[in-house]
């Protein structure tokens, strides 16, 4: 058996989310939420100007934080594609919402343009209330918060079930539609990611056009028609690699 | 360049350790209390680091060093929030770490009559 990306990618996921369930169990010395990225960015603030870390966040939010800032710049958003839980929760939601449809609706391109600006009003709004109120008080709309802590406190009840109802909805419709349209952290990791330094890419004198490629790619990326894959939503997950029927088309490379 | 497919996972593994590793950069007191008295033998002092359930937050960790305000031989407290950790600087010769262990663990009484145990020592290191 051929050991493809996905075989690894899906690996590295399910160690991941293995830690993280044994972390929300109560097992291990440090809360499953100590380990979050995004919480580097929330508590950025607190530290710069009062010297501390905002409620439950730590040095290890920020540290990892910063360590991924460096991964997207040499490997664009590699960590939502191998290491997200709800990445991997959009990307199956789009697989299942693939085999539910007879033919899935289509965001039209300049209408998909403009709802990925959402997630930097996010990122705007959840900064602001955190940095305002020096309290995670948004837990109750964060889906790695609901599902880890089991709808643990600072949930809203009913309203939090709706939002999380409403990411694995609308992930059945559009793949990876809370990455692609409300992930603030994404929209943190964006201007790295346009610099990442490793890019998908096509050899355009062998490729047959036949469009799998794109067809495969979680984020709708049109990989058969641009030879670098420069798009900041890219998560180098390979899907488009181990789709391609012909030999050495795509490949991963070292580009500017 | 091209570069092996193997690249993109190990360097996702290798971020995560790296920002694992770092946070020792980052890490800072969430308090840091001093209660040594006249009378305490700091030259004596000794170090303890507890890990304490319960220590989570500024308020946490401010309730928990409260609780040993006017307990002798208790010099100092350093807590960690983030690592829900306690470091005691302490007088062996007036108190112990069992005794230390037992006031953070006895119930605590709340002003509407009800009494919980807030904070668990889950080591000592
Ligand atoms: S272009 Fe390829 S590597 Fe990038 S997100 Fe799409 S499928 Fe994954
Ligand atoms: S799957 Fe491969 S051959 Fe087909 S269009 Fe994409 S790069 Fe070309």
């Amino acid at each position: 058996m051929t050991v493809t990306n996905r075989h690894i990618r899906y690996t590295l996921l399910l160690v991941i989310i293995g830690l993280l369930v044994y972390l929300a169990l109560g097992y291990g010395t440090r809360s499953f939420e100590a380990y979050c990225p995004f919480g580097g960015a929330e508590s950025l603030w607190g530290l710069i100007t009062q010297g501390e870390f905002t409620c439950a966040l730590g040095p290890l939010n920020l540290s990892i934080m910063l360590a991924l800032l460096g991964l997207a710049l040499l490997s664009k958003k590699s960590f939502c594609g191998w290491a997200c839980p709800i990445g991997l929760l959009g990307e199956l939601g789009g697989k299942l919402g693939g085999r539910l449809w007879r033919k899935r609706p289509k965001v039209e391109k300049r209408t998909n343009g403009y709802l990925k600006l959402l997630r930097y009003v996010i990122l705007v709004v959840v900064l602001y209330f955190t940095y305002h109120t020096g309290e995670l008080i948004l837990r109750g709309f964060d889906p790695f918060y609901l599902i880890f802590s089991g709808f643990g406190h600072g949930s809203l009840g009913w309203i939090s079930i709706a939002v999380l109802g409403g990411i694995v909805v609308a992930a059945l419709v559009v793949p990876m539609a809370f990455c692609r349209y409300l992930c603030p952290l994404g929209a943190v990791f964006d201007p790295f990611s346009r610099l990442g330094l490793l890019k998908v890419s096509r050899d355009d004198s062998s490729c047959t056009a036949c469009g799998m490629c794109t067809q495969a790619c979680p984020h709708e990326i049109g990989v058969d028609e641009i030879e670098v894959v420069r798009h900041r939503d890219c998560t180098n997950c390979l899907e488009c690699v181990d789709v391609c029927p012909e030999d050495d088309v795509l490949s991963i490379r070292a580009r500017l | 360049m091209r570069v092996s497919r193997f690249i993109i996972p190990v360097l996702v593994v290798v971020a995560l350790l790296v920002g694992y590793s770092l946070r020792l950069a980052f890490t800072q007191p969430t308090t840091n209390i001093s209660y040594a008295r006249t009378g305490d033998t700091i030259e004596n002092a000794q170090q303890a680091t507890f890990i304490v359930e319960g220590v989570k937050c500024k308020g946490t960790a401010s309730f928990f060093s409260s609780l040993y305000e006017d307990t002798p031989g208790v010099i100092a407290i350093e807590t960690f929030a983030s690592e829900h950790k306690a470091v005691f600087t302490y007088d062996p010769d007036v108190i112990g770490i069992e005794q230390i262990k037992s006031i953070m663990e006895a119930p605590i009484d709340f002003d509407d009559g009800t009494s919980e145990q807030v904070f668990r020592c889950l080591a000592v290191e």
